[in-house]
């Protein structure tokens, strides 16, 4: 499998005829072409034209993060995967309100699904949780009877307020209490980590996308406007309660990441170094984690289970089988 | 002549009619897979010294050598696994030569074995390559893709996954 490289020195991003590596302060550091297949970029660093040719044919993306650690953007190579079948077949299934709504409705019950999941995993850890997963599971019962998709994006907005109230039953910790959940910027730690993991999950799957036949452009969930990504997004949603969720409680539970790991800055409360490195490194052993797969019989990794989602989701454009969510069993 | 049958078609034919469709419809196999990455790296590093990649038509064929009236064409195998499908896809590009009135020879390289196979074109398997010609077309046209089939090839295959998701 290829790796994901994160960089977050400040440096010059150099190609020397077929190789490429990254040159800071503590020299040298070469980058591995052919076991590549992103890089993080959150220092402040230089690249060039000949640098982008190379990566474009080594169909390598890059994800853009600013100073405080919010998303910029990805370079996205040229595809090299291109199927003018499933592109036909994507926007036949968004342009067809029924068949756009079946999907959106499918990406909301895979969220509903895992959310109740995770909050089920720390009911049986005595956590006081009856209340929030009744009220969560009233608001399930309603996915599927929507008739659009804004009606169904409210009742993901509901069941997100009350899943969010469980983090303070969950983390049970003063320092990081959930308030409101705000965002661009964040206003508080507890925030600014839901923020920080939620748009490494866009970047990850935005990058499994990229090594199949789908347009990234054309989401079901969130709305396309052709120009932003937005499948990823729709993909993310059934991801981010069991992957990023379950790395905040943990760095938070474990006191891996403390209060005095945010600074209070002009754009809200950001998280420093120290603390991006810890959450990434949770993050990155998550999607590492294998586990067995029922269908195709052997172990697969987090981050492979975000590539087979994109695959059923393919072979329910093509008509051929019906997509259903990834649910976890735990 | 319907051009829409290419070698890659041909070879996936004797092994499995939903790749063929698959890959007509251009959902290529996991680049990642590695035994298709694999199969890149042979094929880009083995037999140096011959002319590689002749493109005709919509057919590339991997290697080809001539000396005096002899024309030889060949194809580059990771292993001898799949050797009649391997045989199929050259038959094809020797069918295809043979219409553009160039009569060739064939012949099948397995470097990581050392080993060859000799191909040529006969008045029965021409006939095989026709049916094959005219079933791989019919397989394309189809609406869907034809139905997952589990078989003893799935296991270090390309779709492995995506079939089985």
């Amino acid at each position: 499998m290829k790796k994901s490289i994160y960089i977050f020195s400040d440096g010059e991003l150099h190609r020397k005829d077929n190789t490429l590596f990254f040159e800071g302060e503590n020299g040298r550091k070469f980058i591995p072409v052919e076991n590549t297949s992103e890089i993080m970029i959150f220092g402040e660093v230089s690249l060039n034209k000949r640098f982008l040719e190379f990566i474009s044919q080594s169909e390598i993306i890059l994800h853009f993060f600013n100073y405080y650690g919010y998303y910029v953007g990805s370079y996205y190579p040229r595809e090299h995967l291109n199927s003018g079948y499933m592109i036909l077949k994507q926007a036949e299934h968004y342009n067809d309100d029924n068949k756009r709504l079946y999907l959106a409705q499918k990406f909301i019950e895979g969220a509903y699904k895992n959310i109740r999941q995770v909050l089920k995993y720390y009911q049986n850890r005595d956590k006081d949780l009856e209340d929030i997963i009744y009220c969560i599971e009233k608001l399930g019962e309603l996915i599927n009877g929507t008739l659009s998709v804004n009606e169904l994006m409210a009742i993901e907005g509901n069941i997100r307020e009350y899943y969010y109230k469980s983090f303070d039953v969950i983390l049970n910790n003063r320092d990081f209490e959930f308030d409101v959940r705000s965002k661009r910027p964040p206003k508080n730690s507890l925030n600014t980590l839901i923020s920080f993991g939620n748009s490494l999950m866009y970047t990850t799957v935005l990058s499994e996308i990229y090594k199949t036949h789908l347009a990234p452009r054309i989401g079901y969930l969130h709305s396309t406007n052709f120009r932003r990504f937005s499948l990823n997004l729709d993909i993310a949603e059934i991801f981010k309660p069991i992957i990023i969720d379950r790395v905040i409680f943990s760095v938070v539970s474990k006191n891996m990441i403390k209060k005095d790991d945010f600074d209070d800055n002009a754009e809200g409360l950001i998280l420093k170094e120290r603390g991006k490195k810890i959450f990434i490194e949770e993050y990155v052993s998550k999607l590492t984690t294998t586990i067995k797969h029922r269908t195709i019989g052997n172990n697969v990794s987090y981050r492979r289970l975000i590539r087979l989602e994109l695959y059923k989701l393919e072979k329910h454009l093509m008509e051929e089988q019906g997509y259903e969510p990834f649910l976890a069993q735990w | 002549m319907d051009m829409k049958v290419t070698g890659t078609l041909m070879q996936s034919y004797t092994i499995c009619k939903r790749q063929v469709w698959l890959m007509a419809h251009q959902i290529i196999p996991d680049q990642e897979h590695p035994f298709i990455e694999m199969g890149r790296i042979i094929d880009d590093n083995s037999y140096d010294r011959d002319k590689k990649k002749l493109h005709f038509e919509n057919v590339v064929i991997d290697l080809v050598r001539s000396d005096k009236d002899n024309f030889l064409v060949g194809e580059v195998k990771k292993s001898s696994k799949a050797e009649k499908s391997a045989k199929m896809q050259l038959l094809f590009y020797l069918y295809r030569l043979k219409q553009s009135g160039i009569i060739a020879k064939g012949q099948l390289f397995f470097p990581e074995e050392r080993k060859r196979i000799n191909v040529e074109l006969t008045e029965t398997n021409e006939k095989e390559i026709l049916n094959a010609i005219n079933e791989i077309t019919d397989i394309i046209d189809r609406e869907k893709a034809p139905d997952f089939v589990k078989i003893p090839y799935c296991k270090n295959c390309g779709y492995r996954e995506f079939c089985m998701s």
